[in-house]
């Protein structure tokens, strides 16, 4: 009943904030200077007439307002507007394009996941010792290399170099992609390896410190099943919490990688829309964007009580 | 990256002292490979030397992939406008008349025009070319796609190549004719380019607002037919195998374009010998593309000036001193050195030699020998800023992070301007707003100058100077002078080349004088060919002619 309650409750919080980010994304285009009508002409002579029908084609001759109602009654049909620069629906160039993006944030999530739990749970475990020094030097070092100086290093080391990997594009079939993706996906994980490995060195070493496991242990419990059972699963809802914050991280972050790889993504498309103007493929984005983090995170809420008893039975268990 | 073709970067044309118009391709330096050579050293100018055709292929080849700086954005030939756009449509979709590497004219899909009066050019459309759909092309198909550069729906971006027709009308089988409200000899001119393109008028009818796009592609007659768009990453053209012209029937069998918008990205593609070509290569990359071993990299034909647009007149530019006196101030061989790694001649019209087609000799000495120098000379400038009295007076250089020449060509201008005692301001807007300096004038509010490489699609110079009529458009200063109006219209209404070519040569000279726009330098056209492939004329008509068929494997 509870369980029902707060899931409604979470769609109605959903919606109002989906409201909010659509009428914000919208008129925020009316604070930037330029005229899209100037920039479609691109420095060429137009006719007169032709000024005016380009103007009505694109709706831009309507008060504000009424082109975010337009705009909104279009999104709730699957209609997104139409493109300025490509001349095309936003949803054929955002569906033509959203498949780079996600493989890549795919992959590159799932390399955070395992580098990152693996090399905080064992920097946990060994706390003070060497590993665990390295370990965190390791991701400090990692921590200071921004995603286009790691592109940089990775197309020369492993591309121009070494030629084990292409240098641009993502490739045609399933695992031509998923070869294409490689370099571009660790560029894209590096930053956030190192906020998943804190993350899941000092929430474990919390848990370590906790009193149920040092009974756990002296009741003689194998290591490994008191590190399983009691740590990790204990030590995962700060993981997942930051984790819904990497959805957005990553989604955003993408723009520099995709341009270094000359991947046609999201990231790249929305960089060069804010550029040129287009701003139904850029508010079309950044909803997109807006979306994905809130329905990630609300998802991770309605999880967590089930990974963590605790938090669903109140703070009484801490 | 960016641009629009006015703000496109590093185009210009190296051109030799001794290179006359009229015997242009017998200069040019027929070099068939042309061997990476070391790196040249920083001290000294660059050695390189223009080709007009590299080696002929040995053989056809099944592929080669080509890299773009940037994704065509509309591949209808009313919008295509830009680098990015012709060059990939030049291959694919033809026009009336074909404009060739050096810069002539021959027929195309018209085998022949006629002019029988000043207001009246009639084109026989050629029998036997099929579109890519396998129909045939028609006189309705020419009147259809001619039509739609006056339809203010379009609202094309060639509309002022049409700006003096009033009708296009089919008057025979395979006869279209087209009637002028005045003599206008640019319009025949401007058939060679994307304002003369055929498509099928039933695509166009078919595809309505997708036409053109990723989705709705092309159908024309060029010897590739676009085969696949992959939006915001390539494009493949496949071999028409029913193409109408032996001559340029496609020796490879697919060509992939990649757009890549990161410079680095691009250089890297081809030094690792992952791409087998490209045009317009970053001038700091040749040398390492020379060097690289994976290929070589080619100069050809251009036609576009780098300058400076004086873009108010009411402040201090106005006056025509203070034009000189900043001209007189910049070091533009420094300039070009810096911004073009020295690629290029410091030049003093806003025209190339290249495009002089058809002059008389008289008319080109007329118009290059013995312009105004204004040679590197601060104290003659200085002088004139205090005849002018505007020293301590400020001027507004626009510039956008478009690459090195663009920083190096602004900040060499407020050099220029703060050493002549004048209050120099570098005002750094994004891509797109540098873009609209040149469609919006309020966009141009406030700002004195900004630079352009303005390049020319018809063989005319023209082109370039009837831009500077009063109230033209792109006369972005509103510059005005009687005499130069009226030398350019009546040149316009001349159909012999020759002889109007003696009357632009009169209007070249005022301009130079007066300055509307301050001339910097010209460059070559750069391309690069890996080791696997051959057969491309080097030259900026890769805009409007097929150059991806000629190329096969080395």
């Amino acid at each position: 009943m509870t369980a029902v309650r707060r899931i409604a409750g979470k769609l109605g919080g959903l919606l109002l904030t989906l409201f909010l980010a659509s009428v914000l994304v919208f008129f925020s285009r009316f604070l930037v200077p330029g005229d899209p009508v100037a920039f479609l002409l691109r420095g060429r002579k137009p006719s007169a007439e032709a000024v005016a029908q380009i103007t009505a084609q694109y709706g831009l001759d309507l008060p504000p307002w009424q082109q975010y109602l337009t705009w909104v009654g279009g999104l709730l049909h699957g209609d997104l507007g139409r493109s300025l620069q490509y001349r095309q629906d936003v949803t054929v160039v955002l569906g033509e394009r959203l498949p780079v993006t996600l493989g890549l944030v795919v992959m590159a999530g799932t390399m955070i996941a395992i580098v990152g739990l693996t090399a905080g749970a064992l920097a946990a475990l060994s706390r003070g010792r060497v590993a665990d020094r390295s370990i965190l030097i390791g991701l400090t070092v990692l921590g200071a290399v921004p995603s286009f100086v790691g592109s940089i290093v990775l197309i020369a080391v492993f591309a121009v170099q070494l030629g084990w990997f292409p240098s641009f594009g993502s490739g045609d079939g399933f695992w031509d992609t998923l070869y294409h993706l490689v370099l571009p996906s660790i560029a894209l994980a590096i930053v956030f390896v190192v906020l998943v490995g804190k993350v899941t060195r000092s929430s474990m070493i919390d848990q370590l410190d906790r009193e149920h496991v040092e009974v756990a242990i002296s009741r003689g419990i194998r290591r490994g099943t008191v590190v399983r059972r009691h740590v990790f699963r204990n030590a995962v809802g700060p993981i997942l919490t930051v984790s819904g914050m990497l959805v957005a991280g990553l989604l955003v972050s993408s723009s520099i990688v995709e341009a270094a790889f000359g991947l046609a993504g999201i990231g790249s498309l929305l960089v060069q829309s804010v550029d040129r103007l287009d701003f139904p493929v850029v508010q079309a984005i950044v909803l997109l964007v807006v979306t994905a983090f809130v329905l990630v995170n609300a998802v991770i809420d309605v999880l967590e009580p089930w990974i963590d008893p605790r938090s669903a039975a109140g703070a009484g268990a801490r | 990256m960016i641009p629009t073709r006015r703000t496109a970067r590093r185009s210009a044309v190296h051109r030799p002292a001794a290179l006359a118009a009229a015997g242009l391709v017998g200069v040019l330096v027929l070099s068939a490979c042309s061997p990476g050579e070391a790196e040249p050293d920083a001290t000294t100018a660059p050695e390189w030397e223009l080709t007009a055709q590299t080696a002929a292929p040995s053989g056809d080849i099944d592929s080669f992939t080509w890299v773009s700086y940037s994704e065509p954005y509309s591949l209808d030939y009313a919008y295509a406008f830009d680098y990015a756009d012709n060059q990939v449509l030049a291959n694919v979709c033809e026009s009336l008349l074909r404009l060739n590497p050096d810069y002539t004219l021959s027929p195309g899909l018209a085998e022949s025009f006629e002019h029988p009066s000043p207001e009246t050019w009639v084109y026989t459309i050629r029998e036997g070319v099929t579109f890519h759909d396998g129909t045939p092309l028609t006189a309705a198909d020419v009147v259809t796609s001619m039509s739609r550069h006056l339809d203010p729906e379009v609202g094309s971006s060639w509309y002022s190549a049409y700006q003096n027709v009033a009708a296009i009308e089919q008057t025979g089988d395979r006869q279209v004719t087209v009637t002028m409200t005045r003599p206008d000899s640019q319009f025949n001119l401007a058939m060679g380019g994307s304002a003369g393109v055929v498509e099928s008028a039933a695509t166009l009818a078919q595809k309505g607002a997708d036409y053109g796009n990723s989705t709705g592609l092309v159908n024309c007659t060029g010897p590739f037919e676009l085969t696949a768009w992959k939006s915001g990453e390539s494009v493949t053209l496949t071999r028409y195998d029913d193409y109408w012209d032996e001559a340029l029937r496609a020796r490879a069998g697919e060509v992939e374009v990649l757009f890549m918008t990161d410079p680095n990205a691009r250089v890297n593609a081809l030094k690792s010998g992952e791409v087998d070509g490209g045009w317009m290569l970053p001038p700091d990359a040749i040398a390492q593309l020379q060097g690289s071993g994976k290929g070589d990299v080619y100069f050809g034909l251009n036609t576009a000036v780098g300058s400076l647009i004086v873009s108010d007149l009411e402040g201090p530019l106005g006056d025509e001193r203070v034009r000189e006196a900043l001209l007189l101030a910049m070091d533009r061989q420094g300039i070009l050195d810096a911004a073009a790694q020295g690629y290029g001649e410091v030049t003093n019209a806003l025209t190339t030699e290249s495009v002089w087609v058809g002059a008389s000799e008289a008319a080109l000495d007329d118009a290059f020998d013995g312009l105004e120098e204004y040679p590197y000379d601060l104290e003659a400038a200085k002088k004139l800023i205090d005849d002018a009295g505007v020293a301590g007076e400020e001027i507004v250089i626009a510039t956008a992070p478009l690459g090195n020449d663009f920083a190096v060509i602004s900040q060499g201008a407020a050099a220029a301007a703060q050493a002549i005692g004048l209050k120099a301001t570098i005002q750094t807007v994004s891509p797109s707003a540098y873009t609209a300096l040149f469609s919006d004038p309020a966009a141009r509010d406030g700002v004195d100058l900004f630079y352009t490489s303005w390049y020319l699609s018809s063989p005319d110079p023209l082109e370039m100077y009837g831009v500077l009529r009063t109230g033209e458009f792109s006369n972005y200063g509103g510059w005005s002078d009687p005499d130069f109006d009226a030398l350019v219209d009546e040149a316009v209404a001349i159909d012999d080349p020759a002889q109007r070519s003696g009357i632009t040569a009169q209007a070249q000279r005022i301009a130079n004088e007066q300055l509307p726009w301050l001339p910097l330098f010209e460059g070559p056209t750069t391309v690069f060919l890996s080791d696997r492939v051959t057969g491309v004329a080097p030259s900026v008509a890769f805009l409007y002619y097929p150059w991806a068929a000629t190329i096969g494997s080395r």
